[in-house]
């Protein structure tokens, strides 16, 4: 098991610096820093040189990337081009109100999409079957931009306009630090996030546990007398949610990345935004911050969902 | 064997990255921590004490707004930022020694009067400028703010180790005098007529004055943690709070020379979706949103009577321009040709008849701003006796017959170019803004009519606007045409008019992005910075937009307005169309 971990460690180094390598190769190429000088009358061609210069954009290429990677590889992520401040310092700045947000919408993404995946899946062609199947086709379907407005105006225009307690748009000034504040905030984001994401997680739980449920294991343990309850929660359950977990272990990192359509229509001051803002001003080193961060985040959730594998399944031997 | 290798090779690796992280670290250099001169508080002589050394507390039962900014600055110092939300934020806290008031004139804010010949402060030469500050100016934080703070603002922004925004004038004063705490006395090295724009709150607000006694002995000030956030003003407010990506908050400064703001408290609110910012509108979450786009304009109207719209002449206007660029190496010369009928003015004439702009205009723009006959619209500098080309597409074809264009199989005009059987067929390229889509879409279909063919190509702006290194098209001069927005900021910049600043391999740095090289252009330009005085200048900016006029060297498609919408509560003065909609805070008020 060591041996393993160990093995998929040392992959996942070089793993990350292909990683930052395309990354940065990607981001120089999809916007110019310079540009926001541009056309701005009454900078010289000399002022453009010494900014691009005190930014290091002068350099050759690679050697900007070997310094990035110096500097990273020490624990700094630089600074920003444009706010000047280090890029570690947006992050930390950043990072937890994300977390909030995205770990309480995976909470519940987990929680609600469990129960209708499994209620869907034990009452297959049943009424109440075909009502979660339509309403996670409508959350499926629907984009979360439309999801999000719709919650704006309905919880927050016009329950304001007909005088009942209404929800904030989250353009307010509130303080993340007083706890009822931070729910009624979270409840717009948190609803949309979760109205998109159960839709396609109950349907994969769904399909998931019919696979199981129709396997001879599953008879056996029925012949052998087991309540139904007992079947699906220790036999089928546990069988059907290996790929759940997978997947679910795959999002976990992105929880790091934020949200970008969420937190920009509440105006949620989260990594999404940071990533995004910083990421048409070509702010390099702020986005490759935020994509090593990701980057790390996938690649070591990987190796630990593989881990988890093996007390999930006991089938599944690590070598 | 294999895995053995493999293992030894990855560890090999894996030590490598350890042992460079254990080594010195490169660090991006900080503002040289040199410890600021401490000048002890004390009151300038004859004057009495400051007010206060902090900002005035929101009292219980204070007047407060919440404003909606589309975007979070990055730095809060005009002389550092590009952005827009920057500079509009610090014309609040970090003024200059003059202004622009709602009606455009340049009038004084630290200083006593604007100089002039009149009273002393120009010389005969224009090459002395006197600014007498008024006395008893005081920082937030109680200290004097004097006439040395002008002088090391300009300090700060000739130190070639601060990454400044622009040098452009402070580079040409060869130095300044201060004989006493109120007088800076500049002395220019040549002419720069343009000297109303250095240490003053222009839109830029590039030229607010610096305090030394905090910066004084640091340079690399870019990094400096007072850059990103002044804890000092010397306007009528000061930045107490900034939780990043959400808020700032400002709050009354208690030695501003006017006095206490009409408001107790100003909050910005970081709000990045414009339909977020009309809901918070309705709801009251917010008072102000100062930057909508125009495309907003159609549906902001309905939301009168509880939110009014104010739509206010912009300093900038949104622009066609032909590539005349010619290729070589020589000076005025590019790496391409431009399109080679628009080197014709009939073809260039016949385009701009054309165009509809005034059907885009009250279509694409609610009719809410005008179409220009020339450049810097809305400002002091428009030459008014212009009139805009009018649509009239049977001129049009007559232009283009004339010029010997004529209809193809396909309907698109095609005729002898440089001896070149050329077809009317170029590409256009400008950013990826809906607004400009929509509008080459329909400059496409009116074009079609007069049997020219418009290709519009969108790339982002970050693309579009790249700098010649970057192989930006515009820059390089590989393009047609393009569409951008450009502005006066607020003295008209005609030096992108000379064969001189044409951009090319020779000369990467230049920003004649018409890639023109016309002598007689190029006269009339170099006259406009010849005199200080501001009456022969206007003669010559006038003459330069009757010549681009006459000659259809642009197409000035429409004046770009500042978009605002605000609560009933909220009182917004009228503001300057330089200064901006952020430059007048101290009157701001709520009924």
């Amino acid at each position: 098991m060591w041996t393993y971990i160990s093995r998929r460690l040392i992959q996942a180094l070089f793993i990350l610096l292909i990683i930052t390598g395309v990354c940065f190769l990607l981001t120089h190429y999809s916007a110019d820093p310079m540009s926001q000088y541009a056309n701005k009358q009454g900078m010289t061609a000399a002022d453009r040189a010494a900014i691009a210069h005190s930014l290091g954009l002068d350099q050759p290429l690679p050697v900007q990337y070997v310094k990035w990677l110096w500097l990273a590889l020490h624990g700094n992520l630089g600074n920003s081009f444009f706010s000047r401040q280090p890029v570690l310092t947006l992050i930390r700045q950043r990072l937890p109100l994300t977390l909030i947000l995205m770990v309480t919408a995976e909470i519940f993404i987990i929680i609600i999409s469990l129960i209708l995946g499994t209620v869907s899946a034990v009452k297959q062609y049943s009424a109440i079957d075909n009502i979660i199947t339509s309403f996670s086709f409508i959350g499926y379907s629907m984009p979360i931009f439309f999801i999000a407005f719709a919650g704006i105006q309905i919880f927050a225009v016009q329950f304001k306009a007909w005088g009942l307690p209404y929800l904030p748009t989250g353009a307010d000034i509130w303080n993340p630090k007083n706890l009822g504040a931070l729910i009624r905030h979270l409840v717009l984001p948190v609803s949309c996030l979760v109205i998109i994401q159960v839709a396609g997680y109950s349907r994969f739980l769904r399909s998931s546990i019919l696979e199981v449920l129709g396997l001879d294991y599953v008879r056996t343990a029925r012949a052998k007398g087991l309540s139904e309850r007992t079947m699906l929660l220790k036999h089928a359950l546990r069988n059907a949610a290996l790929p759940f977990i997978t997947i679910i272990g795959l999002d976990i990192p992105f929880l790091l990345g934020g949200a970008l359509v969420t937190e920009s229509i509440f105006a949620w001051p989260g990594m999404g935004r940071l990533f995004w803002e910083y990421a048409q001003r070509g702010d390099f080193p702020v986005v490759n911050g935020v994509l090593l961060l990701t980057g790390s985040a996938v690649v070591f959730f990987t190796i630990i969902v593989d881990v988890l594998y093996t007390f999930v399944d006991p089938r599944i031997r690590l070598s | 064997m294999k895995r053995s290798m493999y293992l030894l090779v990855s560890m090999i690796v894996l030590a490598s990255m350890l042992l460079a992280g254990c080594g010195p670290a490169v660090t991006v250099a900080p503002a040289t921590a040199v410890p600021p001169v401490v000048v002890p508080t004390q009151p300038v002589a004859g004057c009495a004490a400051a007010t206060g050394t902090a900002a005035i507390p929101f009292p219980s039962g204070g007047k407060t707004v919440t404003v909606a900014f589309s975007q979070e600055p990055d730095l809060l110092s005009g002389l550092f930022s590009s952005m827009s939300f920057a500079q509009w934020i610090t014309q609040g806290i970090l003024v200059g020694l003059g202004t622009w008031d709602a009606n455009n004139n340049f009038i004084p804010e630290l200083a006593v009067e604007v100089p002039s010949a009149a009273n002393g402060g120009v010389s005969a030469d224009g090459l002395t400028i006197t600014w007498h500050l008024k006395p008893c100016l005081y920082w937030s934080d109680g200290e004097p703010l004097t006439s040395a703070d002008v002088k090391f603002t300009w300090q700060v922004e000739t130190d070639p180790g601060n990454a400044v925004y622009s040098r452009a004038g402070y580079d040409q004063i060869a130095s300044i005098d201060t004989p006493d705490d109120t007088t800076a006395v500049l002395h220019f090295s040549k002419l720069y007529p343009g000297w109303q724009t250095l240490f003053t709150s222009g839109p830029n607000n590039q030229g607010s004055i610096q305090p030394m006694h905090l910066l004084q002995g640091k340079t690399g000030l870019e990094t400096d943690p007072f850059t990103h956030w002044p804890t000092i003003s010397s306007g009528p407010f000061v930045i107490t709070d900034w939780v990043a990506g959400d808020h700032l908050t400002m709050l009354p400064n208690p030695n501003y020379w006017k006095g206490h703001p009409k408001l107790d408290q100003i909050q910005i609110k970081f709000v990045p979706d414009p339909e977020t910012a009309k809901a918070a509108l309705k709801t009251g979450d917010v008072d102000f949103v100062p930057d909508f786009a125009e495309s907003d304009l159609a549906d902001l109207p309905a939301l009168e009577p509880a939110i009014h719209t104010r739509v206010d002449a912009g300093p900038e206007f949104e622009h066609y321009l032909f590539n005349l660029g010619t290729k070589g190496t020589g000076v005025g010369q590019s790496d391409y040709d431009g399109f080679c009928p628009f080197k014709d003015v009939k073809v260039r004439k016949a385009i701009i008849l054309g165009i509809d702009r005034q059907t885009i205009v009250d279509t694409l723009l609610f009719g809410k701003t005008t179409v220009p006959a020339s450049l810097w619209p809305n400002s002091y500098w428009y030459n008014t006796n212009l009139t805009p080309y009018p649509y009239d597409p049977e001129q049009a074809k007559t232009l283009l017959e004339s010029a010997g264009y004529t209809a193809g199989a396909d309907g698109i005009r095609h005729g002898m170019c440089n001896g070149v059987d050329t077809k009317l067929s170029f590409n256009f390229e400008t950013t990826t803004k809906q607004l400009r889509i929509d509008m080459a879409v329909a400059v496409q279909v009116m074009l079609q009519q007069i049997g020219v063919e418009f290709k519009p190509i969108h790339t982002p702006s970050g693309t579009f606007f790249g700098n010649y290194a970057s192989g930006a098209d515009m820059a390089t001069g590989n393009f047609d045409m393009a569409g951008y927005t450009t502005g006066f900021y607020p003295d008209p910049y005609t030096d992108g008019f000379l064969c001189s600043t044409v951009i090319s391999k020779q000369n990467q740095g230049g920003d004649n992005n018409y890639h023109i090289c016309d002598p007689a252009l190029d006269t009339l330009a170099q006259a406009v910075n010849a005199s200080a005085d501001p009456a022969v200048r206007k003669t010559a900016i006038d003459q330069i937009q009757q010549y681009m006029y006459d000659n259809a060297l642009v197409i000035p498609i429409y004046a770009r307005a500042n978009v605002m919408a605000y609560t009933d509560r909220f009182i917004l003065p009228p503001t300057s169309v330089i200064s901006g909609m952020m430059g007048d805070m101290f009157d701001w008020d709520v009924k």
